[in-house]
C-alpha cells in the first residue's frame, strides 16, 4: 500500500537546539494516529511543519508517492492537508459562513456549497447554531465547527492539535466521536494530544514523541 | 464685533442659505471624500503588506509612515507647490491652484495616518487568524481581505482619523489650492481668510459647519463599522 504521507529525515532546529529529529515517519490512508508526548516535546511543531506553517529541514517527503514541499501555498497542502489549532480561531461571522470559508476558494456552485455546508453542520451536530455569531460559542462547539470547517474541504489528512484540551464531559465526547467517522470516510487523522481519554481510544495508532524522536509507530 | 454678535451672525449665515458658504462646504467635502477614497485602499494594502510580509525596505517604509505623521501639512504643501509649479516636474499636469492639487496633497496627508493605524491593527491581530485562512486554502488576496475584515474596527479607526486629518488640514490646501473663491476655497482656508479680514462671523459659521460635517461623517463611518461587524467574511 502506498503511504499517504512518507517523510524521511525531518529536522527542526531552534538555534543550537534540535527540537525534532525524525528519521522516518509514515501516515497510511484512512488511518488515525495519536501523537503523544509531554508539553514541549514538539507535537504542535510537527503538525505545523506538516501543514506548511513552520519551516523545517526535510530530506524526503512524498504524498501518495508524489514529492511534496511543505510550504503554505503548495498545491498538495492546500488540497489535501488541513490543520486545526488547539484553540481554533473563528472568523467573526456566523457558524455557517465559518464552515463555508474554505469552499469559496474552490470555485463550486452556490447550490453545491449550501448543500455541503448543510451536510457538514449536521455531521458536526451544529445545525442549530447555523446563524449564531461565533463569539458566543463554547470551546467544544468551536472545536467541532473547526473540524467541520476542515473536513468540508475533503482533505485526505487532518491534523488536529490537542482537540480535547480544556474540554470535559459531554463536550469532549462529542469531539472524540467525530474522529472514527473521519476515518470511515477514508480520511487520515493525526492528533497531537496528551489527553488519556483520547490516547486510550482503541482505533488509534499510538506514537510517542520524546526528545525530538518518534519512539513507536 | 463682539463674540456674541459674531455667533448670532454666524447662525444667520448658516440658516439663510448663503451661496458662497455652501460652495465652500461643497469643495471641502468633495476634495476630502475623494482624497479619502483614493488614500484608503492604498493604505489598507500598504499597511497590510508592511505588517504581514518581510521585504527589502519594509522598515524604512514603516519609519517613513510614522515620521510623516508629525509632518506639518504646510511642509507637504510647500513640497507639492515646488513639484506642481510650472517649472516643476509635475508642472505639465496643471495641478497647482486646482481641486486636483488639493486632493493630491490631502492623499499625502491622509496616507500616513491610514497606513499607521492599519499596520498596527494587522500587527495586533491573532496570528492564528492568518494561519487558519491559509490552511483552509485562502489565496493571498483572500487572506488579506479576511485579515482586514477581522481587524475592521482598527481599519475604521484609521479611516475616521485619516478623514479628520484631511478635513481639518489648512496649510497644504492653502498653498496648493490657492484659496480661490468657488474653486479651491475649503472650509479651513476660508476660516483663515475670513479671520485675517476680521470677518469673525463668517469664520465662526464655517467653524461650526466644520464641526457638524465632521460629526456627521464620523457618525456615518461608525454606523458602517457597526454594519461591518455583522456582515460575512465568507459571503
Amino acid at each position: 500500500m502506498t503511504p499517504l504521507l512518507a517523510i524521511n529525515g525531518l529536522k527542526k532546529r531552534f538555534g543550537e537546539h534540535t527540537l525534532l529529529d525524525i528519521g522516518e515517519f509514515t501516515i497510511n490512508p484512512a488511518s488515525a494516529y495519536v501523537l503523544a508526548g509531554p508539553n514541549g516535546a514538539g507535537k504542535t511543531t510537527l503538525l505545523r511543519i506538516l501543514s506548511g506553517l513552520e519551516p523545517a529541514e526535510i530530506a524526503n517527503a512524498a504524498f501518495l508517492g508524489q514529492s511534496v514541499s511543505f510550504s503554505p501555498y503548495s498545491r498538495i497542502l492546500r488540497n489535501e492537508i488541513v490543520y486545526v489549532h488547539q484553540h481554533p480561531i473563528m472568523f467573526s461571522t456566523t457558524v455557517a459562513e465559518n464552515i463555508a470559508y474554505g469552499l469559496h476558494a474552490r470555485g463550486i456552485s452556490k447550490a453545491e456549497l449550501d448543500a455541503s455546508v448543510e451536510e457538514s453542520m449536521e455531521w458536526a451536530g451544529v445545525t442549530h447554531l447555523r446563524d449564531r455569531g461565533t463569539n458566543t460559542l463554547s470551546g467544544g462547539e468551536k472545536q467541532r465547527i473547526a473540524i467541520a470547517r476542515a473536513r468540508i474541504l475533503k482533505p485526505r489528512l487532518l491534523l488536529l492539535d490537542e482537540p480535547t484540551s480544556n474540554l470535559d464531559g459531554n463536550a469532549k465526547e462529542q469531539v472524540i466521536e467525530l474522529i472514527p467517522t473521519l476515518v470511515r470516510e477514508g480520511r487520515s487523522v493525526l492528533i497531537a494530544s496528551h489527553d488519556a481519554d483520547l490516547i486510550e481510544l482503541p482505533d488509534l495508532e499510538k506514537m510517542a514523541l520524546d526528545k525530538g524522536r518518534i519512539e513507536c509507530c | 464685533m463682539d463674540f456674541s454678535a459674531s455667533i448670532r451672525e454666524a447662525f444667520l449665515l448658516l440658516f439663510t442659505g448663503d451661496v458662497e458658504l455652501w460652495r465652500i462646504i461643497w469643495v471641502s467635502l468633495k476634495t476630502s471624500i475623494v482624497s479619502l477614497a483614493i488614500a484608503t485602499p492604498l493604505a489598507m494594502v500598504g499597511g497590510y503588506l508592511m505588517a504581514s510580509y518581510q521585504f527589502p525596505g519594509r522598515k524604512i517604509l514603516i519609519w517613513l509612515a510614522q515620521v510623516s505623521l508629525s509632518f506639518p501639512t504646510v511642509l507637504i504643501g510647500l513640497l507639492l507647490y515646488l513639484l506642481m509649479t510650472r517649472q516643476g516636474p509635475l508642472g505639465a499636469f496643471h495641478l497647482l491652484f486646482s481641486q486636483s492639487g488639493i486632493i493630491a496633497g490631502q492623499v499625502l496627508i491622509g496616507l500616513p495616518v491610514l497606513v499607521a493605524f492599519t499596520l498596527a491593527s494587522v500587527q495586533a491581530a491573532d496570528p492564528r487568524l492568518a494561519e487558519t485562512a491559509v490552511t483552509l486554502g485562502a489565496s493571498r488576496f483572500r487572506l488579506m481581505m479576511t485579515v482586514l475584515h477581522e481587524v475592521r474596527f482598527g481599519v475604521m479607526a484609521a479611516v475616521i482619523n485619516g478623514f479628520g486629518r484631511i478635513l481639518s488640514e489648512v496649510g497644504c490646501a492653502m498653498m496648493v489650492g490657492g484659496n480661490i473663491a468657488g474653486e479651491t476655497r475649503t472650509i479651513t482656508t476660508a476660516i483663515a481668510l475670513e479671520t485675517s479680514k476680521g470677518e469673525f462671523a463668517q469664520g465662526i459659521a464655517l467653524g461650526i459647519l466644520l464641526i457638524v460635517v465632521a460629526l456627521f461623517i464620523n457618525a456615518a463611518l461608525m454606523m458602517l463599522q457597526g454594519e461591518a461587524s455583522t456582515s460575512g467574511v465568507a459571503s
